[in-house]
């Protein structure tokens, strides 16, 4: 366990499922027999997600389809989590989230998580920034940490057919074309021959909408990216530390729906991803994305995200993840959503609301941070007990079967977008 | 008709080098070449040698990594186009050429298509105020024009070649280059069987299919945005399609050049340079020469391997340059 602290997401929780794994998803087990539960009264909602409940009916006709097929009284373990994600098979509704470029994630950590990532046959993002700030491993030594160890790391232990690699590419690094770099690299061909290769543009990020990455460098490191990104001394003059600024990037719907053309142009064996910010129009951008091609279109909830950004925007910018939810109404295509996500409950609620699948980004990070060898696999160990518990508590045995009337949200479903149509047809 | 195998690479240099096809091959080029200078200094084009490296470079190519220079402290790319220098050089002559040597680290995917090279030339043409029918044109009478000088300056190295010389027929009795859209041309695919996606450039096998059945060299106009980097010119009658074309070889030998009508407005330069998710930071000389105005221009690139390769009868693009860099082949 390292200095790593997560203050505002529930460290503890995570720890103890890295640990413990399933055990953990049951109160304490020393009470068991002699406590009584209940709920929580003293439980405060977080946000709306939080305070959405799960609802199963009384009457189940989908429960009694899988009695006829199973020949015997279905359990949440006939529940079968494997999902098509982005154009990837995934052994769970999950997948791993970029990180990003602090210092949190240049250490070993973002090995370990690929590793265990690979393990699981879920997905994963390897952020934008990786290859800037640590290189990519090929002429130059990246200390073990380029991407090209991350991908080394997770393509080792997946199982065949499952899982894939998505790498990340923003305007910012556009300069140091990671995706033509991977794309004409020897060590990508068993991912591409496999399918399992995805470049993800990155249109925003959810802790910080409508800015780009920010990070706080030594001097040193920031006369060296002095030409790609706005350096401030916000410490003062003299302090060995300053503040790295990149430009989010300019979008527009021509510019987003050309730049996936573009993609799908220049690289036609790999899947298309698109990352967006939780902006008030992300319903007509999702929609936008899709209907350029985009194998799946990942939002970051306002709640989402690692990174350092100004408290202000911490605090008070961009959509919460339900009402991102909530404006994309019935989504168009593959949808993938992450923000706080870290147990079976906030993940199911988000798959009923329309989610494809759910990203692990801080909790996954906590995970290895507690335990390298297998807290990410406990975690989602847990979190995939959980998943099956609560799908089948409300009749249903495969996470694409869940629907909106599963989840009960507080401030109901009604206020999508208006529906604007968008230009372009579905490929 | 070149063989779907190709032909194996050679084992070292000297072996390559001492061949008689590759010493024929190359006769022809230094044909190829001497032709194509006299067709262009005809048609009033100044030859200009333009930069080998430089801050920004053509990201037009499909997948291909550019490559690196550590130029004093400051990241340099090898040219992977002449284009940005083109555009500017036309506020010096209205008409120029230059022969350009182009690095692209391309996917290793391509290196069986028999026609992509790391590291080629292009006889690269830009003529300000031209349209596209006028730069296809210029492309259509230099072809025809090397065609003609190489079959009578060089029988005795085609004869080496096994080079069928009647299948230049239809190319030098001067009938027009056939004209087809990119839309056009993907519902010939579609009409065969080969799903091509019309939305994207036409892929490889598919551009291989349509060369295939033709008897002369044709032009595909119309490419969807998209599918072309920022300095092909949108159309404005069109939105979505782009003022630009690719010239085709007959017999299943495939593209020989691309070219269009060029953007030169600085604002829609800066538009088009997101759209193909460029950051428009790294253009700054470009862009300040664009913001100070520079002609509007047509123009193309026309692959010189790719056209000896042609010309040649030759089943892969290395077998014409004497040290040939395969995508992702390790050699001197």
């Amino acid at each position: 366990m390292s200095a790593l602290r997560a203050e505002t997401f529930p460290e503890a929780e995570v720890r103890q499922r890295a640990r413990l794994g399933e055990g953990a998803v049951f109160p304490e087990r020393s009470g068991y027999g002699h406590a009584l539960y209940g709920a929580d009264p003293g439980h405060v909602a977080t946000d709306e997600l939080d305070a959405a409940r799960v609802v199963p009916p009384v009457f189940m006709p989908e429960r009694l389809e899988q009695l006829v097929e199973v020949a015997r009284e279905p359990l949440h373990t006939d529940v079968d989590l494997t999902t098509a994600i982005g154009g990837f098979r995934s052994a769970l509704p999950y997948y791993l989230s970029a990180f990003g470029s602090t210092q949190v994630a240049s250490v070993d950590l973002g090995v370990a998580a690929s590793r265990q990532a690979g393990a699981l046959g879920i997905p994963m993002v390897v952020g934008e920034n990786v290859v800037p700030v640590d290189g990519y491993g090929r002429l130059t030594d990246a200390g073990g940490r380029g991407l090209l160890d991350r991908i080394r790391a997770y393509t080792q232990p997946v199982p065949d057919e499952l899982g894939g690699v998505v790498v990340q590419q923003s305007t910012e690094d556009a300069d140091a074309e990671v995706w033509n770099l991977v794309y004409s690299d020897p060590s990508a061909l068993p991912l591409l021959d496999s399918g399992r290769l995805a470049f993800e543009l990155k249109v925003g990020q959810g802790a910080k909408p409508g800015l780009g990455g920010m990070t706080v460098v030594g001097r040193e490191t920031a006369s060296r990216l002095a030409g790609q990104f706005a350096i401030q001394r916000i410490y003062g003059e003299d302090d060995e530390n300053v503040l790295r600024c990149a430009s989010p990037g300019t979008f527009t719907d021509e510019i987003l729906r050309q730049q996936i053309h573009l993609m799908r142009n220049n690289y036609p064996r790999a899947r298309v991803w698109v990352k967006l910010p939780p902006g008030r129009d992300i319903g007509r951008a999702a929609r936008v994305a899709w209907k350029a091609g985009a194998d799946a279109v990942t939002v970051d909830g306002a709640e989402g995200g690692t990174g350092w950004a100004p408290l202000a925007f911490l605090s008070g910018v961009g959509l919460p993840l339900a009402e991102c939810l909530r404006r994309i109404g019935e989504p168009e295509g593959c949808l993938l959503v992450s923000g706080r996500i870290w147990e079976g409950l906030r993940a199911v609620k988000c798959l009923a609301a329309g989610a494809t699948a759910t990203g692990l980004g801080r909790a996954a990070l906590i995970a290895v941070d507690e335990d390298p060898e297998q807290g990410l696999a406990r975690l989602v160990a847990a979190l995939a007990l959980e998943t099956r518990m609560l799908i089948s508590a409300v009749g249903k045995y495969r996470p694409g079967a869940l629907s909106h009337d599963d989840i009960w949200l507080p401030g109901g479903w009604a206020g999508s977008e208006v529906s604007v149509p968008v230009e372009g047809a579905h490929r | 008709m070149p063989t779907e195998a190709g032909t194996k690479l050679p084992a070292t240099p000297r072996e390559h080098l001492s061949s008689p096809v590759t010493r024929a091959t190359l006769k022809v080029q230094h044909e190829i070449l001497a032709a194509a200078r006299e067709h262009l200094a005809n048609v009033g084009c100044t030859e200009v040698l333009l930069p080998v490296i430089g801050p920004v470079t053509d990201p037009g190519a499909r997948g291909a990594k550019q490559v690196d220079v550590d130029y004093y402290g400051h990241r340099y790319k090898l040219m992977t186009s002449a284009i940005l220098y083109k555009q500017a050089t036309l506020t010096m002559f209205d008409r120029i050429y230059t022969i350009a040597p182009n690095v692209r680290l391309e996917p290793l995917e391509t290196a069986n298509t028999s026609r992509h090279l790391a590291e080629f030339h292009q006889i690269d043409v830009e003529l300000a105020g031209a349209s596209r029918e006028e730069a296809m044109s210029v492309a259509e009478g230099t072809v025809r024009h090397v065609v003609r000088r190489v079959t009578e300056r060089a029988p005795a190295e085609l004869e080496i070649l096994g080079r069928d010389t009647g299948a230049f027929a239809d190319l030098l009795t001067g009938a027009g280059f056939e004209r087809r859209t990119h839309a056009a041309a993907v519902a010939d695919l579609r009409d065969i069987g080969y799903e091509q996606d019309p939305g994207v450039e036409i892929e490889w096998t598919g551009e291989a299919l349509l060369s295939d059945k033709a008897s002369n060299a044709f032009f595909l106009t119309d490419y969807p945005k998209g599918s072309r980097g920022f300095y092909d010119k949108e159309n404005r009658e069109n939105p979505g399609y782009l003022r630009n074309f690719d010239l085709l070889a007959p017999e299943g030998y495939g593209e020989l050049a691309s070219g269009g009508e060029r953007e030169h407005d600085y604002a829609t330069i800066i538009a088009r340079m997101r759209e193909t998710g460029e950051n428009p930071a790294k253009y700054g000389w470009y862009l300040a020469m664009a913001r100070d105005g520079i002609p509007a221009s047509a123009g193309f690139g026309l692959g010189l391997e790719r056209l000896t390769r042609y010309v040649a009868g030759l089943d892969s693009a290395w077998q014409a340059t004497a040290y040939p860099k395969v995508p992702g082949v390790v050699a001197p």
